[in-house]
């Protein structure tokens, strides 16, 4: 009796895994490619992060990003990681309020095409856009100026943190609006029946179901946006030339320039606090996510 | 007198004869990796008949309008039969020391061209070999064991829209009020050499020296306060889109860029400025150590380094049954074909002295007296220390 429950047993667990290695074999060519694209770099940065010009052991490529230049770079990414997530998220989420409570299902999914689009651009592309679009001479600032609006009047400029701000939340707010929408559209009128039967009014509604049902879906969203922004490259290093301090146009100076050699090191050192900052943000993400899952499931 | 006469002739064809004599017999076994200069590669019918054989040429990074070097590859590629490859066209110094260390054999380059930092710091990856013209180029931009060498360098100069109202001279002139959201920079000068030599020159206009750049950076703040200086990447794309007018430029980078201006309808302008006249360190050549085709990295070494006079891509007819010194002597030299394209190369003096320079484009001239100023590497990285913390803070609000 007591022997065969357990032969029983490992029969069980050897079927499990046997049928576990068979169900995930098409998964290889992507865990091929993950490993070659992602854990095989990541550990090889990390081993070359912790490696002088010699090849020897140190430390000495972290020391620069604790002051300096380069720790005000993190605080710079950093601040403008948040301010843009921020703008996508709130903007982006107003604009799915209105998409999920009065578009049609058609208009809705050529909205969500073009979301699409538009929070994949980037990169040099998106930062030529906006200024053959707002730039001194770009299209726009010529329409505003011909009905009498000078923007470059004042002390506006597009090349400067907040034009960056402007260029990024292009992308943030369709990104958000493409993450959030099903957030929103999961929730159910019933709930809002059932909280009207109740006795309760729209303001109690709000409160007491919509927000804490939505909140973790809001915050995974901006974690995420918060990761995209803190990792944009491209866009700002062509908008600024180095006048903005990002962590990634740094470390593009320091291991992919034509002026300091040797310092790839540095550059790497960079790169792994990026991940580091990166991984507290994605790991905020998984929380929310998770939270935000229990309702779906529901 | 008649003895020496004779004897003279006797050694001028022995002179001749030698190499050519010495090189047959040697040629089954030369080790094209190894030799370090055209004596000891066989002579030059020897290298050219090795690189043939070869029949191919990894360059990198060299951007066609950089230099006249799209005038060099084709003037090599159609004279020699040799097909060159050009990886990344656009790519930095970093990348082309990465990619001798980490390309699969075939695909490292046989010769590279990056600023001189990259050289010193990385000799142990590059071969010794010293070109024919090697006692022209000035000792302090040369390894004595002929690991790198200068090739040529560039000159600062503004380069500027002519459809706006006032043409600049100077980096005095800039500050007028008539260039408001104007000028532009060609990268960050942390990470672009051009960038970093506009430094100097806005440096030196304001009084600075080549020991501190803190005036240089003062103006550019300046700039960027009245609203003149636009920190948009000067490049061709975002000069069509009207984003700047004005930039400062290596003079070498001014003949590719009118012309594609040109394409676009623009007409661009060069001038040298009045109030500083900077000379970038020249970048460096070096032969990688494991070159896939050691012979023809090494003729193609010689050629750019040729001071010869002789015809470009269009005026050449077929080469085929020519010896290869013949070929070698019947083209122009790289050393002129650098001149060509405004760019500065390293044995330009002892050229004007002996009269094989040509003349630069017109437009590129420097101006009469102008006094030429170089920083030296230990003031460039001292000026890079500084801007590395004080660039980001120029446009703080």
């Amino acid at each position: 009796m007591k022997n065969g429950a357990v032969a029983n047993q490992s029969e069980g667990t050897i079927r499990r895994s046997f049928s576990i290695s068979t169900k995930s074999s098409p998964l290889f060519p992507f865990f091929i490619f993950v490993g070659f694209f992602l854990i095989w770099p990541i550990i090889s940065l990390i081993i070359r992060s912790f490696k002088g010009n010699e090849n020897e052991w140190t430390f000495a490529n972290y020391l620069p990003l604790l002051h300096g230049s380069y720790f005000h770079a993190f605080v710079v990414s950093i601040k403008l990681a948040s301010i843009t997530a921020l703008i996508g998220a709130i903007l982006g989420s107003f604009f799915v309020y209105v998409i999920v409570n009065s578009a049609g299902p058609k208009f809705t999914s050529v909205l969500d095409s073009i979301c699409a689009v538009f929070a994949n651009s980037g990169g040099v592309p998106l930062a030529f856009m906006f200024i053959a679009a707002f730039g001194t001479e770009g299209l726009f600032t010529k329409f505003l100026k011909s009905v009498g609006w000078d923007i470059y009047a004042g002390n506006f400029t597009l090349f400067s943190f907040t034009g960056v701000v402007l260029v990024y939340s292009f992308f943030q707010i369709p990104l958000m609006i493409l993450v959030f929408k099903p957030a929103l559209q999961g929730l159910r009128k019933e709930w809002s029946e059932a909280s009207i039967n109740l006795g309760a009014n729209s303001i109690t509604y709000w409160r007491h179901v919509v927000i804490p049902i939505l909140t973790p879906s809001f915050l995974s969203a901006f974690f995420l946006l918060f990761a995209g922004g803190f990792s944009a490259y491209a866009t700002a290093r062509a908008m600024t030339v180095g006048t903005v301090p990002l962590v990634p146009i740094i470390i593009g100076t320091l291991v992919d320039g034509n002026v300091i050699s040797n310092q790839t090191n540095l550059g790497d050192a960079l790169a792994v606090g990026m991940i580091v900052v990166a991984g507290v943000a994605m790991s905020g993400y998984l929380i929310a996510q998770r939270r935000a899952n229990r309702w779906r499931a529901a | 007198m008649r003895k020496s006469i004779i004897s003279g002739v006797v050694a001028a064809i022995a002179v001749a004869v030698l190499p050519v004599t010495m090189a047959t017999p040697s040629n089954a076994y030369t080790n094209f990796s190894k030799c370090s200069d055209l004596k000891a590669c066989g002579g030059m019918d020897a290298l050219v008949k090795a690189a043939q054989k070869e029949g191919k040429l990894n360059v990198i990074t060299l951007p066609r309008d950089w230099a006249n070097y799209g005038e060099a590859m084709d003037l090599f590629s159609k004279a020699f039969g040799i097909k060159i490859t050009d990886d990344n066209p656009d790519g930095s110094s970093a990348y082309e020391i990465q990619t001798i260390k980490s390309a699969p054999d075939s695909k490292v380059p046989d010769a590279v061209d990056v600023g001189i930092t990259y050289g010193v710091d990385n000799a142990n990856l590059f071969a010794k070999y010293k070109v024919a013209t090697w006692a022209d180029i000035p000792a302090q931009y040369k390894d004595v064991s002929g690991r790198w060498y200068g090739d040529y360098n560039g000159q600062i100069a503004l380069a500027y829209d002519t459809s706006i109202a006032k043409a600049p001279k100077s980096f005095a002139d800039l500050k007028d009020p008539a260039f408001k959201n104007m000028v532009a920079i060609g990268g960050d000068p942390t990470g672009a050499q051009e960038a970093l030599m506009s430094v100097f020159a806005a440096n030196l206009a304001s009084g600075g020296t080549t020991k501190n750049v803190q005036a240089g950076i003062d103006y550019f703040k300046a700039l960027k306060a009245s609203g003149n200086f636009v920190p948009v990447l000067a490049n061709g794309q975002n000069l069509a889109a009207g984003a700047y007018k004005v930039s400062f430029s290596w003079d070498f980078n001014g003949p590719g860029s009118i012309a594609s201006a040109a394409k676009i309808g623009k007409t661009i302008k060069y001038v040298i400025p009045t109030d500083a006249v900077i000379k970038g360190t020249p970048y460096i050549m070096a032969i990688p150590f494991n070159a896939p085709h050691p012979a023809a990295a090494r003729l193609w070494t010689e050629f750019l380094f040729s001071q010869n006079k002789g015809m470009l891509t269009k005026d050449l007819g077929s080469t085929a049954g020519l010896t290869g010194s013949k070929i070698f002597a019947s083209i122009m030299g790289g050393q002129n074909i650098w001149i060509s394209g405004a760019a500065h190369p390293i044995t330009e003096p002892a050229m004007r002295a002996k009269g094989l320079a040509i003349d630069p484009p017109a437009g590129f001239e420097t101006p009469a007296g102008a006094k030429l100023v170089t920083p030296t590497p230990d003031e460039q990285t001292a000026a890079k220390a500084l801007l590395k913390d004080q660039w980001p803070a120029i446009s703080s609000k």
